[in-house]
């Protein structure tokens, strides 16, 4: 189904178009989307039927404007987020790496919509987050955003299927067989497809989540530590499938993770520290050269 | 330990209300039921006390039966008062009437309410007369009546107008010429009292020249003790002789016999509120000990011992049960009023004036409470000192199940619990005992083969649970994904939904129990009236319940009304059933019901089963002959032929020898031992009738006839009414039903506490799966979806319980009606429609149950759930 990640990323990486950085804060935005490369050229056409083909390669899925985003009142306030400016545009694999308390998942939170920044936008499949209400929001997530958890966070009540379906069911919307049963078989868990997640290993659980992150065909992915709970084999098939879901279906992940070994899969890398972007280029080859990027800033 | 027990108590505020208030509300029930009580009795011992005050000594007729059965013809008259007025000693001496009577407005309505009696009494000489005129004067004429205060109030009664009183004779009509306090308070304990001159008060008790009582006041320097004996020497020994206070007494405890059934009917309630309490708490402390595993495994790291934590957790018990059973105590104050007026609204007036709280209330309310949550918790107590240290470090550690049970042990158990259902096979029945002894002995055999089979502690699976779950989820399942998961989710853990049914299933279960057995009294009643009655009309007493019978005088004045064909009186009294066939003549029953009838006329309206006998052996009666019961006929080996001596109310001894056995019957007109009318009047000094039956005159015109007999009725006899057996049948189905709702509204209480624990297990739930909310409200659940799956779950979780119920409470009453009811010609009748209600009535719970927990759910921040572990 997919090959080892090295060949992978090996192959890819030639199609990879480098980007000017995007600027943290205080500096001057980015140059345009459409300046910064057409990444999803190579991949885009690889994509037939893909859900997002819509929206476009010129626009990036998701961007957010000097976004901020302070904790707590007074002497007690962290600004956990200090002013980012990103975008991400479709077809793309990003990975958002950087220490703890760097900011990295509550950026991830403020993109997906979970959270309200203090100041700046969020841009998500051309719509404005910060102007939209709760009820829109959960719209929004439920049509437009797929998530990957560290836990994975199944249902236990229900079984593999029901839990990969649960989004449309959520929805009230139709199941697309034909795409149900192409997820199925691409996360290979046709035979457990009964089974509750007690039965399912941790490797098991994260690719049905993963199926489940896809079903609604949304415009991004985020995945919070997708591999945080896994041994390193059930990791390598889980991170494989998102770089099979950016390359065959065009989908639009983002990643975070403090693992660098995961990160080497991501086209991408973002480092955030104190609340800043302080790097934004090509993914990294493998792991070493993710840490010594993260080295790199301290 | 102390302190993290109170710091324990600070962060989970809603549970430990939610909890509280599942006890409180038992004990409310508890110290309201005794505080009520304890004011009643105290209202009627302030009122005796006031009484009897001015009376150094009283004399009555001796009760012979015990309590409460005087015969109605007194043998105190104006030759027994002469002869009390001649002991030295006496200063005066007088009569006192006091009789039921029914008190109406000219336009026929009655000035009583329920079950407080309607009284007659004789206006005393100053120096005994207890009544002082508020307005107006008390009666100085024969057609005078002055009424107490609190019914003139009641009623808006004015001077001047017309107050029409029925007792055992033909209805007369007074001016209302006075309303009279009685000793300074504004009633007589709740009774509407009509005050008349003796004479008139003689005739509407139907004794002219006969006294209830003779009050007697003592010369100076005579105490009423001495004054007591004197007029006890000279008086014959059928006769009772009290002095003032001891009277006093006397009627106080005779009231608080009859108030203790009314206590223990009430306590009933409390201890069902508190056992479906006990429920909860249980449940609500295991669900804790589970959630709490991983600080219990710390505490046991840092060096803890099973006892303390065992001691934490019983504390943390004690507390709660402690502050539930306080608010509780607090609550019943509040709520032995509304008890009152509950019965107010059912009709039964009692009398209360100011609350009484004793001490023993407030000990038992509070040792109740306390008891029963400590040792409702107690179990899940034991289960957290079984967690093991290692639970502090890792996730999802499970706490040990109990070591098993030895062989001996088992043995022990099994013995014990046989021992037991034996003694309450003696109590509730053979039958049912019989029943017990097989499922015990059955579960033993079942338990003993699968620890031989598997060596180890049967799982525990409630395999009942999620099979009903899920079925009663499928209608919810239409709904989507929130009903599918719903459905899953509400049998997910199976023993803390059982616990959380089962408590509402008590409640509902009785609920479910005391409709079908009410469904079938109902139609017991309505088919024996249909298959024993054969005549036209019934006459009876519109308030049988609360002023018994209609005048003798009734039965001869109807009978004289044109189209009426035959009339038959049936009359009921009391006697001592010794058997003369024994040696040494044993009393078989102190205190018989004993029918009065007119075997001729009532043979051709009336049909009799027979057990030992015929129609003729009825319609041959004579006076020193009887019929028994078939019940009372086996019970005491009594054999047609035998003779039975009886001992009446007006102290006389018959003889009497059985002709014939009649089957059991249902409305109950012949009882354990049935004579002539005549010899009851004779010799049982029975005044009064029961019922009276009417047949109209064969080709008379019934329309007219009724008019006839109904205006003699509301002219002579306002306290009785005609009625078809139809319309008979209807009136005793509204009394069952009068019953009926006491019995929900008092049931309700438990259902109310179960509906916290509803409200406690989601709460509880809802904070386990605090995570996965998060997960589905990331995914795009709306906040309304969210609520909507815990309303459904709260709902199945509710239906669960009303299923249970509605199977346990109609099995438990087909049971005990065939067991115990066996041919006893109860007709079984399962109340359909009620059933249903009640099914609803356990979705409304439930839904109602979800409010506060779907809405807790639904506001859930996200990103706090997702974050949450």
């Amino acid at each position: 189904m997919v090959g080892r990640a090295a060949d992978v990323c090996s192959g890819l990486s030639s199609g990879r178009v480098h980007w000017p950085g995007v600027t943290g804060a205080g500096e001057e935005n980015g140059p345009p989307a459409a300046e910064r490369g057409p990444s999803t050229d190579a991949l885009g056409a690889a994509a037939p039927g893909a859900a997002t083909a819509a929206e476009g390669s010129d626009q990036p899925i998701v961007s957010a404007r000097d976004l901020r985003r302070r904790f707590g009142e007074g002497e007690a306030a962290v600004d956990a987020l200090a002013g980012v400016t990103v975008a991400f545009p479709q077809g793309r694999f990003a990975a958002i790496m950087g220490p703890s308390g760097s900011g990295k998942s509550t950026l991830m939170h403020l993109l997906a919509g979970l959270d309200r920044p203090t100041s700046g936008t969020v841009t998500l499949a051309g719509q404005e987050l910060t102007k939209l209400d709760d009820r829109a929001l959960t719209q929004l997530r439920r049509d437009r955003v797929g998530f990957i958890f560290q836990t994975f966070n199944l249902l236990p009540v229900l079984n593999a299927e029901e839990n990969i379906l649960l989004p449309l069911s959520i929805a009230g919307r139709d199941v697309d067989r034909a795409w149900f049963e192409q997820l199925v078989d691409t996360v290979g868990i046709r035979d457990r497809l009964s089974h509750r997640p007690a039965e399912l290993s941790g490797g098991q659980q994260q690719r049905v989540a993963v199926a489940r992150a896809l079903i609604s065909r949304p415009a991004v992915v985020f995945a919070d530590e997708p591999s945080g709970n896994l041994d390193s084999k059930s990791s390598d098939d889980v991170l494989l499938l998102l770089r099979h879901a950016v390359d065959d279906f065009s989908q639009t992940v983002v990643m975070v993770t403090h693992d660098a070994h995961a990160a080497s899969f991501a086209d991408r890398l973002l480092l955030l520290a104190d609340g800043r972007i302080v790097h934004d280029g090509e993914g990294p080859r493998n792991a070493e050269q993710a840490l010594d990027l993260m080295k790199a800033i301290g | 330990m102390g302190k993290l027990v109170l710091r324990g108590f600070a962060q989970r505020k809603v549970r430990v209300a939610l909890t509280g208030i599942a006890i409180a509300l038992g004990v409310a029930l508890m110290a309201g039921t005794y505080i009520l009580t304890d004011t009643i009795n105290n209202a009627f011992a302030e009122v005796f006390g006031n009484a009897y005050e001015n009376k150094a000594v009283v004399v009555t007729q001796k009760e012979t039966l015990g309590r409460g059965t005087a015969s109605e013809v007194s043998p105190l008259n104006e030759a027994t008062l002469a002869r009390v007025r001649r002991v030295p000693g006496v200063a005066a001496a007088s009569g006192g009437v006091s009789s039921n009577a029914s008190l109406l407005t000219t336009s026929g309505k009655r000035l009583t309410t329920g079950q407080a009696p309607g009284l007659v009494n004789a206006e005393q000489p100053p120096r005994f007369e207890a009544f002082t005129a508020a307005e107006g004067h008390l009666p100085s004429a024969n057609d005078q009546v002055a009424i107490d205060q609190a019914t003139a109030k009641r009623d808006h009664l004015k001077l001047g107008q017309r107050i029409v009183i029925a007792g055992k004779a033909p209805a007369r009509t007074y001016t209302l010429v006075g309303i009279d306090k009685f000793a300074g308070s504004e009633s007589f304990g709740g009774a509407s009292v009509a005050l008349l001159v003796p004479g008139e008060a003689q005739y509407v008790a139907g004794e002219p020249g006969e006294y209830d009582s003779i009050y007697v006041a003592a010369n100076p320097g005579v105490s009423p003790q001495q004054l007591a004996s004197s007029v006890r020497a000279a008086l014959p020994s059928t006769l009772t002789v009290r002095t003032g206070a001891q009277e006093a007494a006397n009627q106080t405890s005779e009231l608080e016999e009859k108030l203790g059934f009314l206590r223990t009917f009430l306590l009933v309630f409390a201890y069902v509120a508190l056992f479906v309490g006990a429920f909860i708490i249980f449940n609500t402390f295991s669900i804790t000990v589970a959630q709490r595993t991983r600080e219990f495994g710390l505490l046991r790291t840092l060096g803890c011992s099973r006892g303390q934590i065992m001691r934490s957790v019983v504390e943390e018990g004690l507390l709660l049960g402690t502050g539930g059973a306080v608010a509780g105590l607090f609550a019943g104050i509040g709520l032995a009023p509304a008890l009152d007026g509950l019965f107010k609204v059912l009709g039964a007036d009692l009398p209360d004036n100011g609350t009484v709280l004793e001490t023993r209330t407030v000990v038992v309310s509070l040792a109740a409470g306390i008891l029963v949550t400590v040792l409702a918790g107690f179990f899940p107590a034991l289960r957290a000192t079984r967690v093991p240290p290692v639970a502090a470090m890792r996730e999802g550690v499970a706490i040990p199940p109990p070591p098993l049970p030895t062989r001996r042990t088992l043995i022990v158990r099994f013995v014990l619990g046989l021992v037991v259902i034996l003694a309450l096979g003696r109590i509730v029945g053979q039958g049912v005992g019989a029943v017990l002894v097989v499922l015990w002995v059955a579960r033993a055999i079942r338990l003993g083969v699968r620890l031989r089979r598997e060596g180890e502690r049967p799982p525990r699976h409630y395999r009942v649970i999620p099979a009903l779950g899920r079925t009663i989820g499928l209608m919810v399942s239409w709904r989507g994904v929130t009903g599918r998961l719903a459905r899953e989710n509400s049998v997910r853990q199976p023993g803390r939904t059982l616990v959380t049914a089962l408590a509402l299933t008590v409640g509902l279960g009785l609920v479910a129990f005391i409709s079908v057995l009410a469904a079938g009294t109902k139609a017991t009643i309505d088919q024996a009236v249909s298959r024993s009655f054969a005549g036209s009309l019934i006459i009876d007493n519109t308030q049988s319940n609360g002023e018994g019978g209609i005048p003798a005088a009734l039965a001869p004045a109807v009978r004289r009304v044109p189209g009426v064909g035959a009339v038959t009186a049936v009359a009921f009294t009391q006697g001592r059933v010794r058997d003369l066939a024994k040696p040494g003549a044993p009393v078989i029953d102190e205190k018989s019901r004993v029918t009065a009838l007119e075997p001729k006329s009532l043979v051709k309206m009336y049909k009799v089963e027979w057990e030992r006998g015929s129609r003729a052996t009825l319609e041959s009666l004579g006076p020193e002959g009887t019929v028994i019961s078939k019940k009372f006929a086996s019970a005491h080996h009594v054999e047609v032929g035998q003779r039975l001596s009886v001992l009446t109310p007006s102290s006389h001894q018959v003889t009497l020898r059985v002709v014939g056995i009649v089957k059991e019957e249902v409305l109950g007109l012949m009882s354990n031992v049935t004579i002539l009318r005549s010899l009851a009047r004779a010799a049982f000094g029975q005044r009064q009738d029961g019922v009276d039956f009417v047949t109209y005159a064969p080709g008379a015109n019934t329309a007219e006839a009724r008019r006839g007999i109904d205006a003699l009725l509301r002219r002579d006899f306002p306290q009785a009414h005609s009625q078809t057996a139809a319309e008979y049948t209807k009136e005793q189905s509204g009394k069952v039903n009068t019953l009926l709702v006491l019995v929900y509204v008092l049931l309700a209480l438990s259902v109310i506490v179960s509906l916290f624990g509803i409200v406690n297990t989601l709460v509880l739930s809802i904070y386990e799966r605090t995570h996965e909310l998060g997960m589905m409200r990331a995914i795009g659940a709306s906040r309304r979806q969210i609520r909507q799956m815990i309303r459904y779950e709260s709902l199945i979780t509710g239906l669960i319980g009303g299923v249970l119920g509605l199977v346990i409470g109609v099995l438990g009453a087909v049971l005990v009606t065939t067991l115990l009811l066996a041919g006893s010609g109860y007709v079984l009748s399962i109340p359909v429609g009620t059933l249903i209600l009640l099914l609803i009535a356990a979705a409304v719970v439930g839904l109602l149950a979800a409010q506060l927990p779907a809405r807790r759910a639904a506001k859930l921040d996200v990103l706090g759930a997702l974050a949450s572990e």
